[in-house]
């Protein structure tokens, strides 16, 4: 048996796996009605559609490159001091592939729970195929989760390249990509298995709930990389303006000229503008080309273990029970909506698609407040920052909102045999929404109150927005259970259900943002007039939603 | 006895999953003080049977009512009443049997005091302590099937519905479940829905079984009843099942089809 034997058995897999995660068989949900062809190719079809979105992503950031380096030479004028044409195609093209890298990194992070719970891999093990041919399957099966996003990176970024500096570029890009795409297949497995380990394995206690909670936001950092890039730039292409004046192998411009993705990036910027583009000198030159082959042999490294670790990470034991005594705690039993979201946070501590749901408007106000407190901005300034921040918290937070429904989908059909109802459900998981988005407020308030404002202006526009904030979850979660109760089609993940989660997501977005719109228009010349307007709006969201997400018959 | 004394009625159920229909006009009920089995072969409808009276499938026909509770019409009341463990051990695998069990205990609305003591006494009963705070996913079967156990125990209800609850349990903790439920309808008030299709541990713990084949039943009562009906004075519920589901012919017969071994 050989590669084609491995590339049948991984579609049957894929198969499998693309009914696990759409319908959730494993976790209990019963099997909807309709043939059993029809409901594999709705599956199929449903994840195509997912796959499609994450790549249409992709494929715009590599437009967005394009056209950036295209209109270089106005584009170079945005941080206020000039850049040359090499430095700022190499910039750009850094940019790309780190967002390239983080983005599949995090596509991966998003399926690897719903793959190893699956359980596609242990059902191959058992049955009479050789050892290599189940490891090929296993390695093309891991590869399919990815395929689409991940041809987009390898041709749509050479495309895009290709078409607005040449085909020199469009190929000279091609190693980057490469790279970009085989870091992040093993980086996804790597991660994904140190996870499964350390953190779906901790036992539960207080202790080690701060121990997990600190594990994931080291796993969340890569979805990082926009904020770090945008906010790096300015030192990045002032570093690069200046990597053939700096001499010494361990100066600041040498190191970052051996950086992933630096290297691979300066390869089309100098097909575009010439070896002298950048200005690099021989030593730069022999550092560029050693990185670039010291990257391509990691690479080619990264691909052959995931080759050869996948089909062990697909049933990876979390970790075997130890004998000890009953802990003399008690139980405690809280509220029906209050112990939903004591619950959801639990799963999300140890499931790192979730964590990064919570962490994500947390860790993003963390990092404005910390670039307020860090750039010393006037008061006003200040205030101005603290607001936005606020009101990205507010978005962030709304626009994964539908991720909460998916956590009930871990024992979806156990769950429906509990007394619970669904006001007491969405109640849990809106709380949950509303608390991230003030943990954030309070992350942002904390920092800039060492800038001095007026924290009570600061205060009213957190609690203006918070009704829109409540009435843009209930809205989403809403219409998901809604959807779940009539249609029994629930989202295990949001890369599975990206298309499903955007629909609610799109329009929760808009709820949550229809004051901060307000506050803009009319709170220009007057605050406190804005802020009204905002409240009001935000108000009547909550008045119409409200009761049409709570109050439906209970079932 | 009024309908609202009766742990459970069945009256003319019917479930499709599409054009197939799982069961068809299914009539049956567990009186006060019973533990009543449901026996079948794999596929003939008591999995669907019992997912459409804890409410996760839709029936197509038919009506549910739990001490005269429409589950139809009142499914949380009815939910509330009920107790259920699963065919399969399907939890929230990233909680711990401890943050599992509160969370039950939070939704059913039991007292803190009264449900710490009932934990810790069903956990030290199936020997549950040192995986008590492991989290589920690294867990075997057979200790789900424990915690899944004491989540139906917990709020003490007055109806049990167990879908294949032996399932994965060692020898001592099947012997634990079965005094358990033997006990727990002793008040002479309460009702026991057993799945199965282990015959022997129907035969025992059952007070009367209904014999479910392809969505219909073929037939109901206790041993004694069945045994009259296939006028057989000595069979056991092996033989009376096989003769009423038409199977032990097709047994024979399969056998002699698979030639010497």
């Amino acid at each position: 048996m050989g590669w084609r034997e491995a590339a049948r058995l991984s579609g049957l897999a894929f198969a499998e796996l693309s009914l696990q995660a759409i319908y959730a068989f494993r976790q209990g949900n019963p099997v909807p009605p309709g043939p059993a062809h029809a409901l594999a190719a709705r599956a199929r079809r449903r994840v195509l559609e997912s796959k499609a979105i994450v790549s249409a992503v992709l494929a715009f950031l590599a437009a967005g490159a394009a056209f950036l380096v295209r209109a270089a030479p106005l584009a170079s004028g945005v941080y206020g001091t000039p850049v040359r044409p090499g430095v700022f195609d190499t910039g750009v093209v850094t940019g790309l592939l780190s967002l390239d890298l983080a983005f599949l990194w995090w596509t991966g992070m998003q399926i690897l729970p719903t793959f190893l719970s699956s359980g596609v891999l242990p059902v191959l093990e058992p049955l009479p195929i050789d050892e290599r041919t189940l490891r090929r399957a296993a390695a093309l099966l891991y590869v399919r989760l990815f395929d689409l996003p991940a041809l987009t990176v390898l041709v749509g970024t050479p495309l895009a390249l290709g078409v607005a500096l040449g085909p020199l570029v469009g190929l000279a890009v091609v190693p980057g990509a490469l790279a970009a795409v085989a870091f992040a297949l093993a980086l996804s497995l790597l991660t994904g298995r140190f996870f499964v380990r350390r953190v779906q394995g901790s036992r539960g206690g207080g202790g080690r709930t701060i121990v997990r909670w600190a594990y994931l936001v080291l796993w969340l950092l890569p979805a990082f990389a926009v904020f770090a890039f945008v906010t790096a730039a300015p030192a990045l292409f002032d570093l690069l303006g200046h990597v053939g004046g700096d001499t010494g192998p361990l100066s600041a411009g040498r190191l970052l000229l051996v950086a992933f993705p630096v290297p691979l990036a300066v390869l089309p910027a100098v097909a575009a503008t010439g070896p002298g583009g950048l200005g690099l000198g021989p030593a730069g030159t022999v550092a560029v080309l050693g990185a670039c082959a010291g990257y391509g042999g990691l690479a080619v490294g990264a691909l052959a273990w995931v080759a050869g670790s996948v089909a062990r990470v697909g049933h990876v034991p979390v970790r075997s029970s130890t004998a000890g005594p009953l802990a003399n705690e008690p139980i405690r039993a809280r509220r029906a909506a209050f112990a939903v979201l004591v619950k959801d946070l639990r799963i999300a501590s140890r499931t790192p698609g979730y964590a990064f749901v919570i962490l994500l408007p947390i860790l993003d106000a963390l990092a404005i407040g910390l670039y307020t407190f860090g750039s010393a901005p006037s008061p006003d300034e200040a205030l101005g920052l603290a607001l936005g921040a606020v009101a990205t918290a507010a978005l962030v937070a709304t626009f994964f909102g539908p991720a909460f429904f998916a956590i009930e989908v871990f024992a979806y059909s156990y769950g429906r045999t509990l007394p619970v109802t669904d006001r007491s459900v969405v109640l849990g998981k809106v709380g949950l929404v509303v608390g991230m988005y003030l943990a954030a407020a309070g992350i942002v308030l904390g920092f800039t109150l060492a800038r001095v404002f007026d924290p009570a202006l600061f205060a009213v526009f957190v609690l203006a927005e918070l009704p829109a904030v409540g009435a843009a979850a209930l809205f989403e979660l809403g219409v998901l259970f809604w959807r779940a109760r009539t249609k029994g089609l629930p989202i295990t993940n949001l890369y599975s259900g990206a298309w499903v989660a955007a629909l609610v997501a799109v329009p929760g977005v808009v709820i949550a943002g229809l004051p901060l719109l307000a506050f803009r228009l009319l709170g220009a010349g007057r605050f406190s007039v804005g802020l009204e307007a905002m409240a009001l709006v935000a108000i009547a969201e909550l008045a119409v939603v409200g009761p049409l997400a709570l109050g439906r018959r209970e079932r | 006895m009024t309908a609202a004394d009766r742990p459970l009625s069945v009256e003319e159920l019917s479930v499709a999953y599409g054009e197939r229909r799982a069961v068809d006009r299914l009539s049956f009920a567990v009186e006060p003080g019973e533990i009543y089995g449901l026996l079948g072969s794999n596929g003939a409808g008591k999995s669907s049977t019992i997912k459409a009276i804890v409410g996760l499938v839709r029936p197509v026909g038919g009506r549910i009512t739990v001490f005269g509770l429409d589950n139809a019409i009142d499914p949380i009341r009815v939910k509330a009443s009920t107790g259920y463990v699963p065919e399969t051990s399907l939890l929230y695998e990233a909680l711990t049997p401890r943050e599992f069990l509160e969370f039950v205990a939070s939704v059913r609305r039991l007292d803190p005091g009264t449900t710490t003591e009932r934990v810790r006494a069903y956990a030290t009963a199936f020997r549950l302590a040192g995986e008590f705070d492991e989290p589920i996913v690294a867990l075997s079967n057979g200790t789900r099937q424990k915690v899944l156990l004491i989540a139906a125990f917990l709020h003490q209800p007055p109806l049990l519905v167990l879908d294949e609850p032996l399932n994965g349990l060692d020898p001592r903790s099947v012997r634990l479940v079965k005094e358990m439920l033997v006990r727990y309808v002793a008040d002479g008030h309460r009702g026991v829905l057993f799945s199965t299709h282990t015959m022997e541990v129907a035969e025992r713990l059952c007070h009367r079984v209904g014999i479910l084949d392809r969505g219909v039943l073929r037939g109901e009562g206790t041993l004694e009843a069945l045994r009259s009906r296939v006028a057989a004075g000595d069979a056991t519920l092996e033989e009376i099942f096989l003769e009423l589901t038409d199977e032990g012919d097709g047994v024979r017969a399969a056998v002699d089809s698979l030639g010497e071994p």
